[in-house]
């Protein structure tokens, strides 16, 4: 099987600064891979090339071996900040991933909104503004959006980075059985390793700046698809945990 | 409300100190009428001279340059922000034009445009939209990365990202700002006025001086004041509605 989206000798600069160095990888379609690696190394520029928001210097990066030249709503993008559009209630924020479509029915569009709503326990919330809810259910919003629009690839930038643990702890596991259940191909940006090894089907392991790949890990092949949370406390856990912290103390370059 | 009560408890206790000292007799009554004085004043401006039209036709003018001022302002200022060679090539000139002081610019305009009313709207004009220009430059430059990518990912066009996210983000700030320039705009309506009118309430103002009707002058600047303090809370007001998600 090819994969669904294809680093090809993909390359960025800004101006005289390398950020991502020559880079093939490919990842395969339905499954959660999470680029982890120092924070400036390059992650960030990454996933906004696959997004079609930055263009490679040179190289391509290819989606079901189409090459990606602007963004569209196949590939959705949550945010750490700003994740939603505070002069929107919860409800149209959701429905916004679908403001711009012909191709479906007003009627269509409620329902699907109202599918999101109720998937992410935000039910209650339709009607309120994001500046009233917690930053766990804004990034819920982000996440419903995104579905909606019918994006199929997800682009995660940090996205529970400012949350509080135990909130950040309920979104891994519900984003987990999201991505499962609606057979999405997520790349969840991060610079938590625990997060990383929770999520992954995959983790990427990028250098210092400019970013190369350094290791690549198959936890889908330890840990298993299902995620609960008590796998945290798993021997497995701890051991791949302990293995993925080594490698970015010894192959990142990373100052920790 | 206590802090509303507070406010108006304050201003009573002032305005009696005024009464309590103008009625001594210590201050000439041409420096300092009593506020009752002043109240008769205006009442006098208000049933025999026509205050009520000068007012209207400094409305007028103010609204008229900050209109236009507004109009032009906030298309300039997006464009300068989203095209940077554009804002390049216009913030050195704009910003020079900003810290001219309008006074300095009344000869000229006066030279330029005569005496009509096209000198008032320039000179208000002139004082506001070069302000306002860089202010909306600001707004636009603060909208958050983020809302613009997450609208051109799901499909708007620049038109729209636009019109559906890049305004709706700067609402508040866009808003604030035009009420900020508003004052400023009246201000500068009264220099204009004074150097070249026969109507508006800094003519009224300019004109009792000149007679040393120190009540009437007095009227006058509470008027200007009243004006002010209505227009800023009904703008507030706006921008509470407006903005509910806040
Ligand atoms: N638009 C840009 N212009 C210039 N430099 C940039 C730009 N975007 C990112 N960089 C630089 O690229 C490097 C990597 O940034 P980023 O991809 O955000 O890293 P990460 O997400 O891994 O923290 C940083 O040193 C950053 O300063
Ligand atoms: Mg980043």
């Amino acid at each position: 099987m090819s994969a669904y989206v294809q680093f090809a000798d993909t390359a960025k600069s800004f101006g005289p600064i390398e950020v991502v160095r020559k880079t093939s990888l490919g990842l395969d379609r339905n499954s959660l891979v999470v680029f982890l690696g120092p924070s400036g190394c390059g992650k960030t520029t990454l996933m906004r090339m696959v997004g079609g928001l930055d263009q490679p210097s040179t190289g391509s990066i290819l989606l079901g071996g189409e090459k990606v030249v602007r963004p569209d709503r196949r590939r959705g993008m949550v945010f750490q900040s700003y994740s939603s559009f505070p002069w929107l209630t919860v409800e149209r924020n959701i429905a916004f991933g679908m403001r711009y479509r012909n191709d479906i029915t007003a009627a269509e569009k409620a329902e699907r909104t109202r599918h999101y709503l109720e998937l992410f326990g935000l039910a209650d919330f339709a009607g309120s503004f994001p500046n009233r809810i917690s930053g766990g259910m804004r990034q819920r919003v982000a996440i419903a959006r995104t579905l909606a629009a019918g994006s199929d690839v997800l682009l995660m930038d940090e996205p529970f980075g400012a949350l509080d643990a135990l909130t950040r702890e309920r979104l891994q596991v519900e984003l987990r059985q999201i991505q499962i259940r609606e057979e999405k191909t997520i790349i969840f940006v991060t610079h938590d390793v625990e997060e990383a090894v929770f999520l992954a089907d995959r983790i990427v392991l990028f250098s210092r700046r400019p970013a190369t790949v350094v290791a690549d890990i198959d936890v889908a092949a330890e840990l298993g698809p299902q995620r609960p949370l008590e796998i945290r406390e798993t021997q497995k856990f701890f051991e791949l945990r302990n293995r993925v912290l080594h490698l970015i103390r010894h192959e990142t370059g990373a100052v920790v | 409300m206590v802090e509303l009560a507070v406010g108006v408890i304050a201003a009573a206790l002032v305005v009696a100190a005024w009464e309590g000292a103008a009625r001594s007799g210590m201050i000439a009554p041409q420096f300092l009428p009593s506020p009752s004085r002043v109240l008769t004043a205006l009442w006098t401006m208000l049933t025999q001279q026509n205050l009520i039209w000068h007012v209207a036709v400094s409305t007028a003018r103010v609204w008229v340059a900050f209109l236009l001022a507004a109009a032009l302002a906030i298309p300039i200022g997006i464009v300068m922000s989203s095209y940077r060679i554009v804002g390049a090539a216009l913030e050195p000139m704009i910003d020079f034009i900003r810290y001219l002081p309008v006074p300095a610019l009344v000869p000229l305009s006066i030279i330029w445009f005569g005496v009509g009313e096209e000198t008032k709207v320039f000179l208000l004009w002139l004082g506001t939209f070069f302000q306002l220009v860089l202010l909306v430059a600001d707004d636009m430059r603060r909208v958050p990365q983020e809302f613009v990518e997450v609208a051109r990912t799901v499909g708007a066009n620049s038109r729209q990202v636009m019109t559906d996210v890049a305004l709706r983000s700067m609402g508040p700030t866009l808003i604030d700002n035009l009420r900020i320039t508003l004052g400023w705009c009246w201000t500068y309506l009264i220099i204009a006025e004074i150097v070249a009118a026969d109507s508006g309430i800094g003519y009224v103002i300019w004109t009792a001086r000149r007679f040393v009707k120190t009540p009437e002058v007095m009227a006058g600047v509470v008027v200007i004041g009243l004006i002010g303090l209505v227009t800023d809370q009904l703008l507030r007001l706006l921008h509470r509605r407006l903005f509910r998600y806040l």
